[in-house]
């Protein structure tokens, strides 16, 4: 599996696996990126593991820190607060 | 100010881009808030300020620009002028580690933690907010910015007013504290580290 290495950057210096791990998970890889990667995930396991992992936890923060509802009278004090400004 | 062109907008039009543009991000807004003073009261007066300050501003608003960067952008510029600067504490970042961070030699031990899947399966409990909670308000952005709310990099860098090579770094070290503290959760819950 020699296809070139879509994360090489400008300067041609081949990114680590940390880096790949990162562009994938901070959601900026190309598709050719994220297509390479899957393939390097079966060469690497230190790569498989860490990813999982960070899967994991990622989906956690969003379900476990997310879905707080702002207080209903809030908005209702904005809206008077913003035709008081009009 | 008054220089900027603007968009002329109707009182009728600015209380349309207010309802349909700003209004559906305030669960976002109110969580980011509350996320980063840990305090509903500085959350609802945070998100207050900031919806007010968005709509005396609207005219500089264009329809079609990413308004839920714009709104956290100035959330993220009141809490750093009306909160933190009430706490005299610097911010912990070091900077300087930040970006000599990818040079270190350390890369192989950042990619093998300890930390297990199967622990964190067990962590139904307050442990991974209370985990987000823990780190520096700088860290605890970064996180809440692209895992809670999917802003990329160029995005984080105009709401954060940072490089995004900063953001990129400041990301990664927020990740590696994160696992470092849910480490220790999973140590208490008896999971024993290989
Ligand atoms: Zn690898």
């Amino acid at each position: 599996m020699n296809r070139p290495n879509p994360f090489t950057g400008s300067s041609g210096k081949k990114s680590t696996c940390l880096e790949m791990l990162h562009a994938i998970l901070d959601g900026d890889a190309s598709e050719e990126q994220q297509e390479y990667f899957r393939e390097h995930m079966d060469e690497c396991m230190p790569c498989y593991k860490s990813h999982e992992l960070d899967i994991q936890i990622k989906q956690l923060i969003k379900s476990k820190c997310c879905g707080t509802h702002v207080p209903l009278d809030l908005v209702e004090k904005i809206r008077r607060q913003m035709n008081s400004i009009t | 100010m008054e220089e900027t062109p603007r968009a002329k907008y109707t009182e009728k039009e600015k209380v349309e881009v207010f309802n349909n543009e700003f209004l559906p991000h305030i669960n976002s807004m109110y969580n980011f808030g509350h996320r980063l003073t840990l305090d509903e009261d500085d959350a609802k007066d945070l998100v207050q300020d900031t919806y007010l300050k968005a709509f005396r501003f609207i005219e500089s608003f264009q329809k079609g620009t990413n308004a839920k960067a714009w709104l956290f952008r100035i959330l993220k510029n009141s809490f750093i002028n009306d909160y933190r600067k009430k706490s005299k504490e610097p911010s912990k970042v070091d900077y300087q580690e930040v970006e000599s961070y990818y040079n270190s030699d350390d890369v192989h031990h950042q990619i093998t933690t300890d930390l297990r899947v199967e622990s964190l399966q067990d962590m139904i409990g307050d442990e991974i907010s209370n985990a987000l909670n823990s780190l520096d308000v700088d860290f605890r952005t970064v996180i809440i910015l692209c895992d809670l709310e999917g802003f990329k990099y160029d995005e984080m860098a105009k709401i954060l007013d940072i490089p995004i090579g900063t953001v990129r770094s400041r990301l990664h070290r927020a990740r590696n504290l994160l696992k470092d503290k849910l480490s220790v959760y999973a140590e208490k819950m008896g999971y024993k580290n290989p």
